[in-house]
């Protein structure tokens, strides 16, 4: 049973990997301009021009050509970058990695504190502390996390109190994470607490935890033995919903801190109609970003306390 | 997003840069200004050797070259002025001085050029500077094969007639007379390398060698003891690093990881003369931002408007608006730093209502709606288009404005050459300007300017004039047909912006529109 | 990729909640008033703001990023145009945009999700499992590739967010719609022989005014964000256009000589998704008694 769910869920996951490669291929086949011409910039002649068009098989029909990049794809082969002529893969595989690190230490300043935040408002219901965490997380969740951003650059960088630099340079010190980090820590943060509080509030009130007190437990292991472990499920679905919105999030973040990561390179490849380069970085983003919710659907199947306790 | 001027996707003219021939003495008089006199860039006592010298250079990518003859982006040409050397140079005030050679003269057409190495030239692995080098690296440029980046300078040169006469002596034949030859060879991209050269093995005789090159990152270079001006350079070891970011380059100039850099956006300015331990350099230079409009295309193939649009440009309020201030007023003609340069004529000012008469005349009283192409490709240029679109309004001219990517400005698939845009041109005199811009079937002949039979007849003749007063007057009234009739608006030349950390010293302005007075990494020195 | 609070909407819906009774229920949340408050602040400045500017928004009054410049209260921007007609210039362009991006998703998402909650069968397979696939695109993404291709137009920029909203729309309302077609009042329309689109126009949709109500809140804050990040990359509006996203983009690198080009811009953007969120948390829990605010 379960393992069926999980299985269409993959084929459908995978169905729609597809689709989006469709999509991103058709789209950049859209773009204006000739890509031979854009390779060969201000060297264009009209031999070299037909020359390169041979060779990159721009004369072939558009779904021969799609086949083919999607064969290089499935390979790894995401082509060659137009703005500097070495293969894709070499040009991502730095960015990938300060991406990723990037969005890793966002989530793990984020997680603890946001699910700490979550359970505390969940006992301490509808007191003083909840209804400032509720208001907190309601701001913090509207506001675009460029602004967040921003806003911490006005506070915390130069011209405010200037204690973080507020962009990235090859040589600087770890403080430059500092801010970049922040902003998406504030950002993936406040959906967190609320799923936290929401069903910390809904296991505490379940028959189960009830029993337990009943059974005179102290309200610790009520808490730690009980309460917490039928809360997980639920809230491991949002954190990786979360960490799927940052694939796509990261990229204005980025922008903002000059930071060399996937986003910047995404920002820089349209900037110079880089088209191999954006489909790349493109198919990467909403790969992850499928892949992620997929897992955030398997973790909620595997871990709902509903289906649990049903057991 | 940033931008790099001097920084497009292909080796081309934007990096090319001309002078004057010697003796450009009525080259407007170029001053250092800015916030660094006394304190960093010119004075600071008696110079320090060794050390180590950080500099932040803007652009640079994966594409970053060392080859002597093939620089594009800013990063190779700061690393070509560090490793290697040419034959003769262009002074800090744009005339040429001799540099490896000891002298460099032409028989009387113009048709034959000897040139004389200095004694006791070395490479930097120790080999002699031969005149057999120079034959080889004048060979290399121009290979029929694999021409390089200064084989359209040295067009005329007889490739296969040159000859090592001795040691030190090697006569260039050309195949017609090649008045502008020490301008070419002046370029640093025309540099002299050993015979057999090889570009993964950098080999040059300028004041570094090569230690250590990442593309697209950064290099380290040692001082090359064998270098030919006694006591130079003044640092053990330069490193060059790649900053395609403005905000970055900034940045690692102020928290001191880098000791000076290339190339301030005007904007961060106020926040580098703001710190005490930094300086700004600025540098007059001979770089303009024109507007196009092509000639032969309505509205502009009437004279009237663009003589309309010419005065419809409040040129200072450009240079405030659009360069922040840092900026030359420019008079619709180019080659500033040429000896011709008409000083004389009437500096054009804003006439709104002698350019509404005109207008009106040409058949436009009820107004006019013209598309201004433009884009990022140097800084200053879609401000300046901004400001164009707004000072127009008042003389009843709506302009709508175009952006197009940086990397397509140029392709003729967006529409270039456009009836209404824009260009950045790097200093060159006359002559050489007119062969990439002016004449028909010049690679960016933008404004489609050249079948004027009285202009063309006054260039041709200069081409062939030996005699310099008499080729300046010639081209002085070439120039003075495009100011009445040509289709730039030069409204003004670029100030170039530098900083430094108070500690380095030897900085001087060059206008060559080169940063850091034309990368004098040699002249440079630190305190301890 | 359900997100729970979903079915708690239905339920709202089916408790039949209807559109004016929502709004006073709503107002006695403090929240909501405030909310109100904010919003309607900045809705006052970017709709007032044109008239009362002291210049034209394309006007040079300083040097770039100059301040204290007499006859200027915030000093130049980046070309040297007046901070504060700028400022009160950019505003409405955000909110009509925004409006129209989000108006339009809640329109097309409420069409697909009553027609799929409603005839059910093949024709709900179809739609959720595109809707599936329209939800597997990051949104900004999306975006931004559309923006990249075709080039930024402002059409484009309503249409793409649109787009981007419809599933997520279409999903919350199809949920609604299930809960309501249980209702006895659908089943007696459905007896009697009316069209089924009369039945999906009369009977269904104002019985799901509620989840449409807190989606339209929901959708609305997140376009005004999308509009301003898009402006903020230098995708969305073109320059000179007076645009709040746009201006902080234009303005970032003369932030610490120039701050208020970027930070009056900046509070306004805050101030008005916070309000916006406010309310949309005002709707939702009278609709349906949880708190929701915004979701991604």
């Amino acid at each position: 049973m379960m393992l069926r769910l999980v299985a269409i869920r993959l084929f459908f996951g995978l169905l729609t990997l597809w689709a989006v490669s469709v999509v991103v291929f058709a789209a950049t086949q859209a773009l204006p301009g000739d890509a031979a011409l854009m390779i060969l910039g201000r060297d264009a002649t009209p031999e070299r021009v037909a020359a390169l068009r041979d060779q990159l098989n721009l004369n072939a029909p558009v779904t021969v050509q799609y086949a083919q990049w999607l064969h290089g794809v499935v390979q790894g082969d995401l082509g060659t970058s137009y703005s500097n002529r070495s293969p894709v893969t070499e040009v991502l595989n730095g960015p990938i990695g300060a991406s990723l690190t990037l969005m890793g230490l966002a989530a793990l300043v984020a997680t603890p504190i946001a699910l700490a935040v979550g359970a505390f408002s969940a006992l301490r219901r509808d007191r003083a502390f909840d209804h400032t965490t509720s208001l907190g997380t309601l701001v913090t969740a509207a506001i675009p996390e460029f602004v967040v951003g921003i806003l911490l650059i006005l506070a915390l960088g130069p011209g405010g109190l200037d204690v973080f630099p507020s962009v990235y340079s090859r040589n600087g010190g770890p403080e430059q994470w500092v801010l970049p980090v922040l902003t998406l820590a504030f950002a993936v943060a406040p959906p967190i607490v609320r799923m936290m509080r929401a069903t910390m509030i809904e296991v505490l009130e379940s028959e189960y935890v009830q029993q337990a007190r009943l059974k005179g437990l102290d309200e610790r292991t009520v808490l730690t033995r009980h309460a917490l472990p039928n809360a997980i499920g639920p809230v491991a679905q949002v954190v990786a919903l979360q960490l799927a919105w940052l694939a796509g999030g990261v990229v204005a973040v980025e922008f903002l801190f000059n930071f060399p990561g996937i986003g910047k390179v995404l920002m820089d490849a349209i900037e110079n109609r880089d088209v191999p380069l954006v489909q790349a970085v493109v198919l990467l983003i909403a790969g992850v970003y499928i892949l992620v919710n997929l897992a955030a659907d398997v973790l909620g199947l595997a871990a709902n306390p509903k289906v649990r306790v049903a057991r | 997003m940033p931008s790099q001027p001097d920084h497009t996707p292909a080796p081309s003219r934007r990096t090319l840069l001309k002078f004057s021939a010697a003796g450009a003495a009525v080259a407007p008089v170029l001053a250092a200004c800015g916030g660094s006199d006394g304190n960093g860039g010119g004075g600071g006592g008696e110079p320090r050797q060794g050390g180590r010298l950080s500099v932040g250079v803007a652009g640079g990518g994966v594409n970053d070259t060392l080859d002597a003859h093939d620089p594009t982006d800013n990063v190779d040409i700061a690393r070509n002025f560090a490793l290697y050397a040419s034959l003769v140079r262009y002074a800090k005030d744009g005339t040429i001085e001799n540099h490896l050679a000891e002298s460099l003269e032409s028989n009387e057409d113009g048709t034959e050029w000897t040139v004389v190495l200095k004694e006791g030239l070395t490479f930097h692995d120790g080999s002699p500077v031969t005149a057999d080098s120079v034959v080889f690296s004048l060979r290399r440029i121009l290979d029929p094969e694999n021409p390089q980046r200064g084989a359209g300078d040295l067009a005329g040169v007889d490739a296969d007639g040159l000859t090592a006469t001795d040691e030190r002596t090697v006569t260039i034949p050309c195949v017609e007379p090649a008045v502008t030859l020490p301008e070419a060879l002046a370029e640093y991209y025309n540099c002299v390398v050993p015979e057999g050269y090889d570009p993964r093995e950098p080999i040059g005789c300028g004041p570094f060698k090569v230690a250590e090159f990442v593309a697209g990152e950064y290099s380290v270079f040692e001082r090359h003891e064998g270098y030919h001006e006694e006591g130079l350079p003044y640092v053990d070891e330069l490193e060059i690093v790649d900053f395609p970011s403005d905000d970055a380059r900034v940045n690692a100039l102020n928290s001191g990881s880098v000791d000076l850099i290339s190339q301030v956006p005007h904007a961060q300015v106020p926040i580098i003369e703001a710190d005490p331990d930094l300086g700004v350099m600025e540098s007059e230079t001979g770089m303009w931002l024109p507007f196009t409009m092509r000639v032969d295309t309505a509205p502009f193939d009437d004279v009237r408007v663009r003589q309309a649009f010419r005065l419809i440009v409040d040129r200072q309020e450009m240079i405030d608006q659009a360069l922040s201030g840092y900026g030359q007023v420019g008079n619709d003609m180019y080659a500033r730093m040429d000896p011709s340069y008409p000083e004389d004529l009437p500096q054009r000012e804003q006439d709104i209502a002698e350019a509404k008469r005109l207008l009106a005349d040409a058949g436009h009283g009820d107004g006019l709606e013209v598309e201004l192409v433009t884009s990022d490709i140097s800084a200053g240029v879609v401000a300046a288009a901004e400001v164009f679109q707004e000072q127009a309004r008042e003389a009843g001219v709506t302009v709508n404005l175009r952006r197009v990517n940086p990397g397509e400005y140029w392709n003729e698939e967006e529409g270039f050459p456009y009836p209404f845009g824009q260009d950045f041109w790097s200093a060159r005199n006359y002559i050489t300007q007119t062969a990439q811009g002016s004449v028909v079937g010049a690679p960016y002949n933008e404004t489609m300017w050249g079948e004027h039979e009285e202009w063309l007849g006054h260039l041709e003749e200069a081409r062939r004039t030996a005699d310099l007063d008499a080729r300046n007057e010639l081209i002085r009234e070439a120039q003075e047909i495009e100011y009445e009739e040509g289709g730039y608006i030069v409204w003004g030349f670029v100030n170039l912006l530098d900083a430094h950390h108070v500690s380095v010293h030897g900085l001087e302005p060059a206008v060559s529109g080169h940063p850091l007075g034309s990368y004098a990494f040699h002249t440079l020195w630190k305190d301890a | 990729m359900s997100a729970p609070p979903t079915k708690d909407l239905a339920a709202g819906a089916a408790r039949g909640r209807r559109g004016g009774g929502l709004f006073r229920a709503a107002w006695r949340h403090g929240r909501t008033r405030v909310g109100v408050a904010l919003t309607g602040l900045i809705v006052l400045i970017a709709v007032v703001g044109p008239f009362v500017a002291p210049y034209t928004p394309t006007e040079f009054v300083a040097r770039p990023f100059e301040t204290g410049v007499d006859g200027t209260v915030f000093g130049g921007d980046n070309r040297g145009r007046d901070v504060l007609t700028r400022f009160l210039w950019g505003g409405w362009t955000l909110l009509i945009l925004a409006g129209a991006s989000a108006g339009l998703g809640v329109l097309a998402g409420t069409v697909v999700g009553v027609i799929a909650g409603y005839l059910r069968g093949w024709v709900d397979e179809v739609l959720m499992r595109v809707n599936d696939m329209l939800l597997a695109f990051p949104q900004l993404i999306a975006a931004l590739l559309v923006m990249s291709i075709i080039g930024p137009r402002t059409w484009l920029i309503v249409a793409v967010i649109a787009v981007s909203h419809t599933p997520r729309v279409a999903r919350v309302i199809r949920e609604a719609t299930r809960a309501v077609v249980e209702q006895d009042y659908v089943k007696a329309a459905e007896a009697i022989g009316l069209p089924r689109w009369r039945i999906m126009a009369v009977e269904i949709l104002p019985n799901v005014t509620g989840p449409l109500l807190v989606e339209l809140g929901l959708r609305l804050t997140y376009s005004i964000g999308v509009v301003a990040v898009l402006g903020f990359l230098g995708m969305g509006l073109q320059p000179p256009t007076a645009d709040w996203g746009l201006m902080i983009n234009e303005n970032r690198q003369g932030m610490i000589v120039q701050p208020w080009a970027v930070v009056m811009p900046v509070a306004a953007i805050a101030i008005l998704t916070i309000g916006a969120n406010l309310i949309t948390d005002g709707l939702s829990r009278a609709a349906i008694g949880i708190d929701r605010g915004v979701g991604r």
